[in-house]
């Protein structure tokens, strides 16, 4: 083959982003993964002691804001994944309902626009103690009314959760509603034709027909929820005491308040493995996908 | 205007290989078709002479040049696309002038092309026009328009005219064909269209499975098939294709069908010495029947009226024979009386039978 | 949704663009069940629109009236004072010249940082969607990996990185960071979308000049129109938005506007200002707002195209 400089150029092209990857990313990964297992503090070290490779992760696993971490962790999913049930029930109706289909729209995805430090500056505000919410419930009359949930270790998971609920249900409720619309029209005549019940047309046709649109807004729920970070910062600081830590704060926390780059570095490693096992089955889907599609080409 | 040749072509995608040691040579000013079903190798082909394509093996000459490592603009050749391939964002001009790009000519040489390829085509009203604005018919011209502004000895056709109506491929057969009689140039068409191979080709090259099964003339492929596989493509409705037993007695050959039926084949120019009892398949073109027994007619026999079909000013007739169909080229007006059932009595002419190996499936 | 035909070929959109045909309605007589919905539906807008409604009657009032405690009241008396204040003196950490440095440090990141992720990922989505080159397949799964990680575990290679190049601490840090992290997810946006160009139109291009920059500039940018806005739009949302990478490449000298809007209401010395910090909290909104009420469509397919930005 002789040098042709026309095959070249698109080879060459391709070199920044492929410098990028291997640098910023691949490179930046072994990097972080190899600083777990030394036992870095303020700066890095680079010496491994093989006998006791695993320290970081073992001071991690006795570490109870790490444990607090994992567990708000989990309570966050849960709670976020009420966006998905709340985007379903808002685009089944917006659909059914073709009346103010924009307006609507407009209304409910508009968090979706502004910055997460901006929502938790609003909802920091809404639960005040002493001015908010509360203030305002009590003053009609419902005094046994617990409103300032940011105040208490035991509700300010719960604000965070309605917080970002309220951000991100609009996001979920779009995603639901092409995938409603993707439905083939002719099923809403067949049903009525056949006098299906509203309740049981969704339960057992269409919900199960939106299968992938549900297994993909999962997803991308718990990959956002594994990422939260500038909602915790922006509402509770990871507090009070440490009951709003969450992996991706506490592993900054560890990083640049605590300076412990190994310690830090540990727990991003954990993050990563987290994220990959909610990533794998997103690939085996994308997988699946292209292969029916492929199919029925 | 150069010759192109093919020598030694191999081309395989991961284990498969798609052409294998294919040769073909096309002379100066030739216009071939490459026709074949689909799946049959002639669009990669065509791919690899445009460079689109790598070979795997082989060399491919334009003229005394061999182009096989260089890049498609390199290599002196222009191409028309099935689907057009206009750049919508630009207008025709700007199309045409594109088709320019490679060549560093001085501007008032590129607007003189231009116009004169705007004016062949009678294309000179759209120039400022965009794909979008322009109908099927108009856009074919702009896509021609831009392989001729290349001013280049070897055009490619993919098959051009597979996405216009009936009525416009007609007109746009003929004046491609106008075309290439003014322009003298060598051009090389892709096809799955019968009909545009035999009105537009002076060569054909019947493709199947990778492999050229026959290359000649449109009169050569037709008349003479070279095996079964040509002899079952061209041609509508198909050759009829049976099988036969030789005999050779009486110092005449005769082919003998299973239900009995005798075809005298005494004057076939056997390429070697036929042997009694020789099986082979005998080919019979459905125009060289005739209804009636006829004065010295390689067969005489008598088939039941199956059902008959009209296409206009032609019409075909179906007879059970021997457990399939006849096709047989008839007169509309006879077509009509035709009942199913009726039995016929139909001739075949001397001099037009094809034979076949029946085992090599090759022209004896 | 009609339109939303860009955004088609994007990653992650195949779901939410499916638009549905198009059926006239006929005009309906409302049921009652009908009534319920918008009933329903309009208590949801209700919720959405609350916490909006209380930042903006907030950033309004004095703080004497907000000491009252009446949240959802209007401002007795409608007063720019704190605006005027969380623009130009409200305090992050010990500066306090207001936000108006972090507004002119985000417009500052942003214009970099769009030019170099953009440039970055359309070319490079242009080269793995309508070229032949190698690897090109492993190339776009790693890209489609990297677009998942998570931003922790490159956090402090890329501040080693970026300290000894010497844009630690800048607005270019920060613009370059966003580049490097965003262009993954644009790589396969625009490579998604230029798959869909028909193969024939590059084979005509190719034999026409051949030359990848000339077919880029002359073919292929100009029929990018649709998806380099949603890309636009996305990009220019999510940096503005962004305050992880900000606060952590920003240093003191280039921390964009949310960074400053997190000092000042997470700030818990001395008499908070609530007015002021929702006066702060809207300035930093207004941007993204402006844009999502004006090219709210355009916005949408870019949020579920990038969708696995997250």
């Amino acid at each position: 083959m002789t040098f042709r400089w026309s095959r070249w150029s698109p080879q060459l092209a391709l070199v920044p982003a492929g410098l990028v990857t291997l640098v910023a990313f691949i490179g930046a990964i072994l990097w972080t993964i190899y600083l777990s297992l030394t036992r870095s503090r303020r700066l890095p070290e680079y010496e491994i002691d093989w006998s006791e490779w695993g320290r970081q992760y073992e001071r991690l696993f006795k570490d109870d804001a790490w444990m607090i971490s994992l567990q708000n962790l989990i309570v966050l999913g849960l709670g976020s994944a009420l966006a998905i049930v709340f985007g379903f029930i808002l685009a089944a109706m917006i659909d059914r309902e073709k009346r103010g289909e924009s307006l609507f729209r407009t209304v409910f995805l508009y968090p979706l626009a502004i910055s997460l430090i901006v929502t938790g500056a609003a909802w920091r505000w809404m639960f005040n103690p002493e001015l908010g919410v509360e203030h305002f419930i009590h003053s009609i009359g419902l005094t046994w009314v617990n409103a300032s949930w940011l105040a208490r270790p035991e509700t300010a998971m719960y604000g965070v959760i309605l917080a970002s609920v309220w951000q991100s249900a609009g996001f979920y409720m779009a995603l639901m509603l092409a995938g409603l619309k993707s439905i083939n029209s002719e099923i809403w005549s067949a049903a009525r034709l056949d006098g299906v019940g509203l309740f049981k047309l969704y339960t057992e046709i269409i919900i199960p027909m939106m299968k992938f649109t549900f297994v993909t807004c999962a997803i991308l729920l718990s990959l956002g929820v594994i990422k939260a970070y500038d909602v915790i910062v922006a509402m509770t600081n990871g507090g009070p005491g440490q009951s709003t830590y969450v992996p991706a704060y506490f592993t900054i926390q560890a990083l640049s308040a605590k300076g412990n780059l190994g310690f830090a570095s540990a727990a991003a490693v954990l993050m990563l493995v987290i994220t990959a096992a909610v990533f794998l089955p997103l690939v085996l889907l994308t997988a699946w996908q292209q292969r029916r599609s492929g199919a029925t080409r | 205007m150069p010759r192109v040749s093919f020598e030694h072509i191999t081309k395989t995608y991961g284990l498969m290989k798609v052409l294998d040691d294919l040769n073909l040579r096309i002379d100066d000013g030739d216009f071939l078709v490459l026709l074949g079903p689909s799946g049959c190798g002639k669009t990669t082909l065509l791919n690899l002479l445009a460079g689109l394509l790598d070979v795997t093996d082989g060399r491919i000459m334009i003229g005394e040049r061999d182009v096989t490592d260089l890049d498609p603009k390199d290599r002196g050749l222009a191409m028309v696309f099935q689907s057009y391939a206009l750049y919508p964002t630009k207008t025709v001009h700007g199309n045409l002038k594109f088709g320019l790009s490679a060549s560093k000519l001085p501007r008032d040489e590129i607007e003189k092309r231009i116009t004169w390829a705007a004016k062949l085509l009678q294309i000179e009203p759209l120039l400022h026009r965009k794909p979008g604005q322009l109908s099927g018919g108009q856009r074919q011209r702009v896509a021609i328009g831009r392989a001729l502004v290349k001013n280049v000895g070897v055009f490619l056709f993919d098959e051009p005219l597979s996405n216009l109506d009936a009525k416009l491929r007609t007109e746009m057969r003929l004046e491609i064909k106008k075309l290439h009689d003014q322009l003298k140039s060598t051009i090389v068409y892709v096809t799955h269209d019968q009909i545009e191979a035999m009105t537009m080709a002076t060569k054909i090259a019947v493709m199947n499975a990778g492999v050229i099964q026959q290359f000649g003339t449109p009169d050569e492929i037709y008349e003479r098939p070279a095996n079964l596989f040509v002899a079952g493509f061209i041609g509508s409705p198909a050759m009829n294709l049976r099988k036969a037993k030789l005999a050779l007695a009486n110092g005449k050959t005769e082919a003998i069908f299973a239900s009995g039926v005798r075809l005298d084949v005494s004057d076939y120019p056997f390429v070697a010495p036929p042997q009694n009892g020789n099986e082979v398949i005998a080919g019979l073109r459905p125009e060289h029947f005739t209804l009636a027994a006829t004065e010295g007619a390689a067969a005489t026999f008598t088939v039941p009226v199956q059902y008959a079909e009209r296409t206009g000013p032609d019409a075909s007739a179906y007879f059970s024979f021997e457990d399939d169909l006849l096709a047989l080229r008839v007169d509309p007006d006879i077509a009509a009386r035709l009942t199913p059932g009726q039995s016929m009595g139909v001739s075949y002419l001397k001099g037009k039978t094809n034979l076949f190996d029946a085992h090599t499936g090759q022209r004896l | 949704m009609n339109d939303m035909t860009a955004s088609h070929k994007a990653l992650g959109a195949e779901i939410a663009v499916r638009s549905a045909p198009y059926f006239p309605r006929k005009k309906k007589v409302i049921t009652g069940r009908s009534i319920a919905v918008i009933v329903f539906l309009s208590i949801c807008a209700l919720f959405f629109c609350v916490p909006l409604y209380v930042v903006i009657v907030t950033s309004f009032k004095t703080m004497d009236q907000i000491r009252e405690g009446a949240m959802f009241a209007l401002p007795n008396v409608w007063t720019l004072e704190a605006w005027d204040h969380a623009w130009n003196s409200a305090c992050s950490g010990t500066r306090c010249e207001g936000l108006k440095v972090g507004f002119w440090n985000s417009v500052a990141i942003l214009i970099p940082s769009l030019i170099l992720s953009i440039g970055l990922s359309i070319v490079t989505g242009y080269a793995l969607a309508l070229w032949n080159v190698k690897w090109a397949g492993p190339f776009l799964f790693i890209l489609f990996i990297c677009a998942f990680v998570p931003f922790q575990i490159i956090m402090f290679p890329l501040i080693s990185m970026t300290a000894s190049l010497k844009v630690y601490g800048s607005i270019w840090g920060v613009a370059i960071i966003h580049a490097i992290l965003a262009m993954p997810v644009l790589t396969l946006i625009f490579r998604n979308y230029y798959k869909d160009i028909p193969q024939e139109i590059m084979s005509a291009a190719v034999m026409d000049s051949g030359s990848f920059w000339k077919i880029f500039f002359e073919i292929i940018l100009p029929m990018s129109g649709n998806i380099l806005i949603v890309v636009l739009i996305l990009q220019i949302t999510s940096v503005w938005n962004d305050y992880l990478i900000g606060v952590t490449f920003g240093g003191m000298g280039g921390q964009p506007m949310t960074v400053n809007l997190a000092n000042l209401i997470t700030i818990s010395t001395g008499t908070v200002r609530y007015n002021d910090n929702m006066a702060a909290a809207l300035l930093t909104a207004i941007p993204p707002l402006v844009i999502y009420f004006f090219v709210g469509k355009l916005f949408v397919q870019g949020i579920t195209a990038g969708a696995i930005k997250g």
